[in-house]
């Protein structure tokens, strides 16, 4: 099973001109934890999706929204010339298709 | 005690009227808008244009008639999407436009918020400015020195909450500041009247996008209530909830750090952030903390002048030229340079080619390398350090494209769709952000004078 059948939210955005920020959203706690308990999203995981090195890679866990939160440098600040997302709206695909064992 | 705050989504891109109005009904103690971001990029920030001064006026006299008739304050921020000097006088004209329009007298409050240059070079020599992003990336450099502040196009800081105070204390009934905290326009007259800040300034964070935070998200004004040890949230729109959960997902929302949030002056600490169901359609908050820190801080944001843009964009709907892109890519890229280095042009410009289809969109991020797509797009983006030298390579790539001989091609006469004429359009000066850096001041208003003008 993939990510994108069991998160509600997986979603990209910048968090300013300089970093862009992927939410990946459950409709419940037991679905996070799921996820979570298999070390799907890690550092290491994300390093190798979106070519970085993991010192770069910042992961939250937010409980609240029964949410996992990953924020990464963009590639080039929002509008520079080598830019093709200027509100980073559209980098999260690659997150979509995560295996998930059910 | 309880302050009522109506937040509308950001002006300028046509406001809900509805929900407006029922908000203006109960009776709030302020309005508050939000006008910009940097979420568009630099351009705006670099030229100082306004995106829609139509749409943008339409907006303004929705809410400056509705706070002037009901006798609240109407509080916006970021004038003209970036907060320049000359954004903020194009926004006052409107105001006073409207003004005359509608016979409406006032006094209005002009915070203004570009800095200027030679004062951030003596800041600079003082120490008092650290970058935000501490590597180089992109055109973007940490070490910023004098002649970069001279190179930069325009400079703002993004102002905190008291000089909106001290506006309104001045008796202003409407203020407009140049670029703005999202969470200032909003957290300020709760801080005049004493209230506590951490869910004061939760409640700016969340209101700041008007209903975006509710279920279904969407562009309608919100109600903040926020009470002592609680802050309750409500849509203007009845069709529309606020739960305890699309309210702490809003933490989340473009942000780098979902529990804290840095602000001038301090900041919001949300890890014991409490989120419950009050009713059916309203959602409270309770637990957020203010962490006052030592220095007050304040961002700043500056764009310089790239080059000039020329661009051509087309579609491809031939398997076989498809299959050949990359070669053909290749091909072109080298003619508009054999063609270009003849003439006294030199190498002063690039060119990108984004191809959608294959991977437009995330370009070397993406991991499908396969194209599956039976049409791509094509995208040639040129930048140029004269209009003349974009318009040239921009030319030049396009006839190629046009009529490049590859592998195989059995379609002679032509390889792009192009959807309208002319197939060439140059868009002018590029702009990317070159300062996003810290300034440390000495109190909250040191670069943020403020004009009364009485409308």
């Amino acid at each position: 099973m993939k990510l994108k059948e069991i998160a509600k939210i997986i979603r990209s955005k910048n968090a300013g001109p300089f970093y862009c920020t992927f939410d990946i959203i459950f409709k419940d706690y037991s679905d996070l934890d799921m996820v979570l308990k298999q070390n799907l999203i890690t550092p290491e995981s994300i390093s190798k999706i979106y070519n970085l090195p993991t010192s770069k890679i910042k992961i939250f866990e937010y409980k609240p929204a029964f949410a996992i939160k990953i924020t990464i440098p963009r590639p080039v600040p929002s509008g520079d010339i080598e830019d093709t997302d200027i509100y980073g709206a559209q980098q999260h695909a690659p997150l979509l298709d995560i295996s998930v064992q059910k | 005690m309880e302050i009522k705050a109506l937040a509308t989504a950001m002006i300028g891109y046509g406001l809900p009227k509805d929900s407006l109005e029922r908000g203006i009904e109960k009776n709030p103690d302020f309005i508050g808008s939000d006008m910009g971001s940097t979420d568009s990029g630099p351009y705006f920030l670099g030229s100082g244009d306004i995106k829609d001064t139509t749409l943008l006026k339409k907006d303004l006299e929705l809410v400056i008639t509705a706070g002037l008739k009901k006798g609240i304050p109407v509080l916006m921020g970021s004038a003209g999407t970036a907060g320049t000097d000359v954004q903020l006088q194009k926004v006052i004209d409107i105001i006073k436009e409207i003004g005359r329009e509608k016979s409406l007298h006032f006094k209005l409050a002009a915070i203004h918020s570009e800095i200027d240059k030679n004062y951030l070079k003596e800041k600079l020599k003082e120490g008092k400015i650290t970058p935000l992003v501490e590597e180089k990336v992109g055109s973007y450099n940490p070490s910023l020195s004098s002649s970069d502040i001279d190179d930069t196009e325009h400079i703002v800081a993004q102002l905190g909450p008291e000089p909106f105070i001290k506006a309104l204390k001045e008796g202003a009934q409407v203020v407009v500041a140049g670029r703005s905290c999202d969470t200032s326009i909003f957290a300020a007259l709760p801080m005049m009247e004493g209230f506590d800040r951490g869910l004061n300034m939760h409640m700016a964070k969340v209101i700041e996008c008007a209903s975006l935070c509710a279920r279904p998200s969407s562009r309608d004004a919100i109600m903040g209530y926020l009470r002592e040890d609680s802050v309750l949230f409500e849509s203007q729109n009845p069709d529309l909830k606020c739960t305890a959960e699309s309210i702490a997902e809003h933490s989340l929302y473009e942000r780098e750090n979902p529990y804290y949030q840095v602000e001038p002056g301090g900041t919001l600490d949300m890890t014991e952030s409490s989120y419950e169901q009050y009713n059916e359609r309203i959602a409270k908050v309770a637990g957020s903390k203010w962490i006052p820190s030592p220095t007050y801080m304040v961002k700043l944001e500056g764009a310089r002048k790239g080059g000039y843009r020329s661009l051509t964009m087309a579609g491809v709907r031939d398997p076989i030229m498809i299959s050949q892109i990359d070669n053909i890519v290749e091909i072109v890229l080298n003619t508009v340079k054999s063609i270009l280095d003849d003439y006294v042009y030199g190498k002063d410009y690039s060119i990108r080619f984004r191809i959608y289809g294959k991977n437009g969109v995330m370009n070397k991020l993406e991991i499908k390398k396969e194209i599956t797509s039976h049409e791509i797009f094509i995208l040639v983006d040129v930048v140029g350090k004269t209009p003349q030298i974009s318009k040239s390579a921009c030319t030049i790539a396009k006839q190629k494209l046009l009529h490049c001989h590859y592998k195989g091609i059995l379609a002679t006469a032509g390889n792009l769709a192009y959807p309208f004429s002319p197939d060439t359009i140059h868009t002018g000066i590029t702009y990317n952000f070159n300062i996003y850096h810290l300034l440390e001041l000495k109190d909250p208003y040191e670069v943020f004078p403020i004009e009364i003008i009485n409308v």
